[in-house]
């Protein structure tokens, strides 16, 4: 189920706790196999990570919910990560929301038809200061509009 | 260290680094609680048991604070109580309050604590949370849209039962209790995750819809099931068991009993209940009534026994299960009218060769052993209060060694050894003749050949080492071929290394059958004796032949003799029953009579019936008492089962002697099979209750054996060996079955 890559990747993640405390891993363990698959986790792939690590599978899907970082259904090439905790909601990042759902025809949590984006609510990014905002890959866009949207997301390819 | 505390202006003595709920709660001082529970870790989620404590800015968990010198604690101040109901307005939040349709009603913390601190009208007032059911199996119910997140039954999982099955998955609206698994909750201490539950998400699903808490009456009662006697509450309503519950007792079973203890009643409601007194009269079966029945066996045995003086024909067996005035009343019938052969052990291959080890460790002391080595015992199912006390010692670093045929699955660290049932007295001989070389004492002449291998150097080193070891009998060695020699070998490592023991052989009431010397003396017959001897009577006490005897074809032959009288005493009736009998009495099963189980420490613990036996049946102490009046024997008034209970403590004990020799030279069979009842069949109350039955423990049937052993005996996985299906076990050891079957014992031919 884990590749020779991914287990190696983790392995490399494992050396760095110390011996018995290999499930303090699991979030990365958690990235490198979702990143083999699409970008994507499944019940089996949590349940394999579990084993690799020596922890019970409930254990890795806890962390597997929790974080945003992690998918559960089809994602697009792009993921739009749309904060909507308290300092983007009060600056509207919900009508944001609904407007990039109209212009992209899908809601969130799901993929354009040409699989290239897909939108996520996601928890506070830690960017209040430059509220609303999103983050598409290791990028942040801040201070948003509807045009500044427009723009950004026209740019995807 | 003492500190000196103040709470609500009363001046306290407590211990340093105890929270602050523990030192109330002691006192008596009532703070409101959801998520603490005191034999769980304190995860601190509820905030309900918010207190003012002085200096501290904001109001603090009772549950997390240490207490300190000098400290000043307000439970019920202004700044307390407002905390308290501002946590209890959020978690009222989502919580549906379907009170009216919910099985926890009435019993509910939740509902318990909203009285006191809830305000009559919710100011929240949008949409409400629902969250889907998930089917976790026959045993526990769940409705988690009621569930408030406290986490009870997660840390439960992972820190009692030893496996974590449910988890809080997704955050916050989104997060949930849930297992990840479709098979749902399979640990054998699942039903306690619905005592620990705070509010009605997880409830009994036996008990669904059936009454509620405050319509029935508790009677504290004792488990039978196995050689713990765990405390427990027996919940009845006209005259029904509808729900038990776990009672308190940190010698015997802390605050936790089994599956197995807790849904085991609802066999007593069971149709093949034997309800009224039957007589066969010339092959065909009649209802009849008490003084009938019992005319018709005092008859019976005065012809085919009393009127000849052929007391050597008559045998008396009873079930281990039955209680103490049980076996004494029945024993002592047997003796006043001169008759030897009696016995309880049913289930022995060769009772010449037994486990007679004693049990020097009391069930709280496990806890705190450094080593120990377990010998053919699946301790998760077979015994899983004890096990639950031998995970607490791994926990805290103990070292646990098994000796098993098979790769058990324990829920803690294990040093697991595969070992073969007739390589296991080697490796014990190795062990002690590691032990006497490291302490130089003089060698046995039986173990001058021995060989210790490195497996048995580094055992004996361990035990040598540790402060405090036990060594562990399991019930897979009852008929191992070498079983006396285990048993001779294991006292020996224990005197030099030590260490205490601990016998696990001695089932259910086993020791209390012993403490009443139900058993032959050396003038009688035991059981296997008495199977092959031409009797012409047998009295069975709650026996049922095809699961209970080890030699079960050759019980039921000997039972159906043609001049055979059978009186049977028995709590379920069956078509087997019915062909051997010529007189069945009903009697009360387990919660419907009086008595007296001793567990393996050695501790009797009485209980009262919790409800009344159904149909015409009757206690079996009665039943006896009645059938000794017939006889017009002397000294058998009594009015109840204490003053019975009574004469018993009063008697000194007969201690039977065991043959101590060790023989390592016996022959032993190529292939052993080791039968072992599925955890929910070992007695006859278990194997009629449905949930349990249904659950995947019930459903376990298997014969395990590895490839190689399968080869030898031409087998694969689709076929069965002695009627079980076979699997293959990659990791078991050579020359053995292991069954753990639901089945009966008669249908394969099992030697």
């Amino acid at each position: 189920m884990i590749s020779d890559n991914a287990k190696k990747q983790i392995n490399s993640w494992i050396e760095k706790y110390p011996q018995g405390k290999q499930s303090s891993a699991v979030m990365e363990a958690l990235k490198v196999v979702q990143a083999e698959n699409n970008n994507q986790l499944n019940h089996d792939l949590i349940q394999a990570v579990a084993d690799y690590l020596d922890m019970p599978g409930i254990a890795a899907a806890e962390v597997a919910t929790f974080y945003e970082n992690y998918n559960h259904k089809p994602v697009g090439k792009h993921i739009i990560r749309f904060c909507h905790n308290i300092s983007c909601m009060l600056t509207g990042a919900d009508d944001l929301i609904s407007h990039l759902e109209a212009k992209l025809g899908v809601k969130t949590g799901e993929v354009t038809e040409d699989g290239l984006i897909s939108v996520k609510k996601v928890e506070c990014l830690g960017a209040c200061v430059g509220a609303p905002m999103f983050q598409i890959g290791d990028q942040y866009y801040e201070n948003l509009t509807t045009d500044k949207v427009d723009e950004i997301v026209d740019g995807l390819k | 260290m003492i500190v000196e505390i103040e709470i609500d202006g009363k001046l306290i003595n407590a211990n340093t680094g105890e929270m602050v709920i523990a030192v109330t709660d002691r006192e008596g001082i009532s703070v409101p609680r959801f998520c603490y529970h005191k034999k769980l870790s304190i995860s601190a989620s509820c905030r309900m048991c918010l207190v003012d404590v002085e200096g501290a800015p904001k109001p603090q968990p009772a549950c997390s604070t240490p207490v300190a010198e000098g400290m000043k604690i307000h439970t019920q101040n202004e700044k307390a109580i407002a905390s308290q109901k501002a946590v209890m307005e959020f978690l009222l939040i989502n919580h549906p309050l379907d009170c009216p349709i919910c099985d926890q009603g009435g019993e509910c913390e939740l509902q318990d604590v909203a009285i006191e601190y809830g305000s009559d009208v919710s100011r929240f007032s949008e949409g409400k949370r629902i969250v889907a059911p998930s089917d976790i199996g026959p045993l526990i119910q769940t409705d988690m849209t009621r569930c408030i997140h406290c986490t009870r039954c997660v840390r439960f999982g992972s820190e009692i039962a030893g496996i974590m099955e449910m988890g809080a998955t997704g955050r916050g609206e989104e997060l949930k209790i849930e297992p990840f698994l479709a098979e749902g909750i399979t640990s054998e201490l699942s039903g306690n995750m619905i005592d620990v539950c705070p509010v009605g998400a997880l409830t009994s699903k036996p008990f669904r819809y059936e009454l509620r808490s405050w319509q029935m009456s508790s009677v504290e009662s004792i488990a039978r099931h196995d050689l713990v006697g765990s405390n427990l509450y027996a919940q009845t309503y006209k005259g029904n068991v509808k729900r038990v519950v776990s009672g308190d007792n940190d010698a015997v079973n802390e605050t936790w009993i089994s599956d197995r203890d807790r849904f085991s009643y609802e066999g007593l409601t069971h149709e093949n209940r034997l309800l009224s007194p039957q007589i066969k009269v010339e092959g065909q079966w009649k209802e009849v009534e008490w003084d009938v029945a019992l005319d018709f066996a005092i008859k019976g045995l005065n012809n085919n026994i009393l009127n000849s003086r052929n007391l050597a024909k008559l045998g008396g067996l009873a079930s281990n299960t039955a209680t103490i005035e049980e076996l004494h009343l029945m024993q002592k019938l047997l003796r006043e009218i001169g008759c030897e052969n009696i016995d309880h052990r049913l289930n022995v291959k060769d009772l010449n060769n037994t486990i007679h080890l004693k049990s020097t460790i009391k069930l709280i002391e496990l806890e705190t052993i450094d080593q120990a080595l377990v010998i053919g015992a699946n301790l998760r199912l077979e015994q899983p209060m004890i096990n639950h006390r031998l995970r607490k010692a791994q926990l805290s670093g103990a070292n646990i060694t098994t000796l098993n045929v098979k790769d058990f699955n324990f829920n803690y660290k294990v040093d697991s050894h595969i070992t073969s049932p007739n390589e296991i007295a080697n490796t014990l001989a190795g062990v002690l003749k590691a032990l006497i070389d490291k302490t130089k004492q003089e060698l046995p002449e039986y173990l001058s050949e021995v060989m210790p291998s490195e497996q048995s150097v580094a055992m004996a080193n361990n035990l040598l080492e540790a402060n405090n070891s036990v060594l562990i009998l399991g019930e897979h060695l009852i008929n191992n071929a070498q079983a006396s020699s285990i048993s001779n070998l294991t006292a020996e490592i224990a005197k030099l290394t030590n260490s205490s023991t601990l016998n696990l052989t001695a089932t259910a009431n086993s020791l209390g059958a012993q403490l009443v010397n139900f058993m032959p003396n050396s003038k009688g017959m035991n059981t296997n004796e008495m199977l092959d001897a031409d009797m012409r009577a047998f009295i069975l006490l709650d026996v049922y032949p095809e699961y209970d005897f080890h030699h079960s074809a050759t019980a039921l032959n000997a039972l159906s003799s043609d001049d055979m009288f059978v009186i049977s005493l028995n709590s379920f009736g069956s078509e087997l029953i019915s062909q051997y009998s010529d007189v069945m009495l009903p009697m009360a099963a387990m919660f419907e009579t009086s008595g007296t189980h001793m567990n393996i420490n050695g501790k009797a613990q009485s209980f009262r019936a919790s409800v009344g036996a159904p149909g015409e049946a009757k206690p079996a102490w009665k039943i006896l008492k009645v059938l000794a009046d017939l006889l017009e024997l002397p000294g058998f008034h009594y009015e109840n089962s204490a003053q019975v209970m009574s004469e018993v403590a009063h008697q000194s004990t007969q201690t039977h002697e065991y043959d101590t020799s060790i023989d390592l030279s016996k022959q032993t069979a190529m292939l052993e099979t080791i039968w072992m009842h599925s955890p929910y069949q070992s007695d006859v109350l278990l194997r009629h209750a449905k949930s349990l039955s249904a659950s995947q423990i019930g459903h376990m049937n298997t014969a395990s054996m590895n490839a190689s052993t399968a080869q030898a005996l031409s087998l694969n996985n689709k076929d069965t060996y002695l009627g079980v299906p076979v699997e293959i076990d990659s990791i078991m050891a050579d020359q053995c079955v292991f069954v753990n079957s639901n089945q009966a014992t008669n249908t394969g031919g099992l030697q």
